[in-house]
């Protein structure tokens, strides 16, 4: 594999994305791991692009690092609750841990390495937001459809969660 | 020139010739911003009855905006004993960056511009979204009760105006028929969309108004209730990035108007002899104009009226406005 400017870019986009998510798991402060997960979205997203998946990586942005990173800080700041993690013990456990780890890591890496994809070209990186549009409402817009409805369903309950405990609180 | 440079070879000669665009892009935003802003201040001048900066640079104080950088670049940087310091010294980076990402998409005459992705449209508003947790993360890393109630202001407000935002535009992208930003200025070729598409703009010009985070809904910094809102603890060149921040979006925003709704670079009949850049200078200028004159023209609108505002009043608006683009297309073939 030479070096093209391709490459660069996977390379820096991986490390982003997984430097956020090692961060996400070693930080102790709740905002400081929410941060890190925005940076892992917008890896990801990036990742997405180099994939000629525009539509995809943007609606990424739009959905996962805007929208609803949003909601999560807002719901740990609004809820006051304890700032620090207590940070994980060691001891055997840890061990087994890493062995665990380590042994998948070798698993997957038999795996994939001589994995042989059988290219065939194809137009899907071509106006892919028209494609994405005429597959989802030919071939599935009933799946489209009864996502939407259960949105609506968590939509409706978050509501009623929400009225529910604004009652109780006026009571006491 | 620059379709040739994307579809040639990469190459190290090739970055430095982005580089040096984009670096010459920085420079001509950040001349804009200078003199945006004086001339802001001058035109609320006039319409309060006052003068405006007079002092430095001649009559006209042309070099007042450039005296007010070099004050912040040579204060004091303070940050707050209490403050959460990464955090803070990370969150002006994460409100600034988007700001100028969202440049590179925005079409500003047919041989001026620098990436002409398919779903341009959609990389405005999803970019511009990241500046949002920029400003949740100052209001929260200051660690003041102030900065905190600005960032959740400011949170709160640009999530519930980015919908009618997008929605009002869906009218567009139904009639174009594409999110690239290039087909839609070549769309409007004939008659421009503020005409195809009234509602929506007026419905997209007060969401953006909301988005820009300016007086009538400039709640997130309310001087008369939250000092400064966000950046009350910033100072120096860290609150200077949030100031640049915001008329980098005020000068994205204008430039999206102008695209979307006014033609971007075409001219109006019989006067095509004039080049497509003073047309595109022209509608800009009117659009910047007009956001100062909504400035110096409202009072700030509460809190609890914003909200209801933006879902009750604008969304049900787009929604219709979508409804009714469709019926029209589909029914009557008019577009």
């Amino acid at each position: 594999m030479s070096l093209s400017g391709e490459l660069i870019a996977f390379i820096g986009l991986a490390l982003v994305a997984i430097v956020g998510g090692v961060l996400l798991i070693t930080l102790t402060k709740v905002v400081h791991m929410v941060i890190a997960l925005v940076f892992t979205f917008l890896g990801i997203a990036g990742i997405y692009m180099l994939l000629s998946a525009e539509f995809v990586a943007i609606v990424q942005i739009l959905i996962y690092s805007g929208a609803i990173t949003i909601v999560m800080l807002f719901g740990i700041m609004l809820t006051k609750h304890q700032e620090n993690d207590a940070p994980a013990k060691g001891g055997w456990g840890s061990f087994s841990l890493l062995a665990a780890i380590a042994g998948f890591a070798v698993a997957v890496y038999l795996g994939i390495y001589n994995l042989d994809i059988p290219v065939q070209p194809t137009a899907l990186h071509e106006e892919n937001t028209k494609q994405i549009g005429i597959e989802l409402f030919s071939k599935y817009v009933i799946p489209f459809e009864v996502m939407s409805v259960l949105l609506l369903v968590a939509l409706v309950g978050a509501i009623v969660l929400a009225k529910k405990d604004d009652e109780e609180g006026d009571r006491s | 020139m620059i379709k040739d440079l994307l579809h040639s070879a990469p190459s190290l000669l090739n970055f430095g010739i982005f580089f040096g665009l984009a670096v010459l892009l920085l420079f001509v935003v950040l001349g804009f911003v200078t003199y945006g802003i004086l001339s802001e201040r001058k035109i609320m001048g006039f319409m309060q009855m006052r003068v405006g900066p007079n002092q430095i640079g001649g009559k006209w104080g042309l070099l007042q905006t450039v005296a007010d950088v070099l004050k912040l670049l040579i204060k004091e940087d303070t940050i707050p004993k209490k403050a959460d310091k990464p955090l803070y010294i990370l969150a002006p980076v994460i409100a600034f960056a988007p700001a100028f990402m969202v440049l590179a998409t925005l079409p500003f005459t047919d041989a001026f511009q620098f990436a002409d992705i398919g779903v341009g449209l959609l990389y405005y508003m999803a970019i511009s979204g990241i500046s949002t947790i920029g400003i949740v993360t100052a209001g929260w890393a200051s660690n003041n009760k102030y900065s905190l109630i600005g960032g959740m202001r400011a949170a709160a407000q640009m999530i519930s105006y980015e919908i009618p935002l997008v929605m009002s535009l869906v009218g567009i992208v139904l009639i174009t028929g594409s999110l690239n930003l290039n087909d839609i200025v070549a769309a409007q070729e004939k008659v421009w969309f503020i005409f195809l598409q009234p509602v929506a703009f007026i419905v997209f010009f007060i969401a953006s108004v909301a988005e820009l985070n300016r007086v009538p809904f400039d709640l997130p910094e309310a001087e008369s209730e939250l000092v400064a809102g966000y950046h009350v603890e910033y100072s120096g060149f860290r609150w200077a990035f949030f100031m640049l921040s915001e008329y980098v979006y005020m000068f994205a925003m204008a430039t999206l108007t102008t695209v979307l709704f006014l033609g971007g670079w075409n001219s109006i009949p019989f006067l095509d002899f004039i080049p497509a850049a003073i047309w595109f200078g022209l509608k800009f200028s009117a659009v910047f104009y007009i956001l100062v004159w909504i400035r110096v023209t409202f009072p700030r609108i509460r809190a609890d009226q914003l909200m209801e505002f933006g879902w009750k009043v604008l969304l049900p608006v787009a929604l219709a406005n979508i409804f009714l683009t469709a019926l029209i297309k589909e029914l009557l073939n008019l577009f």
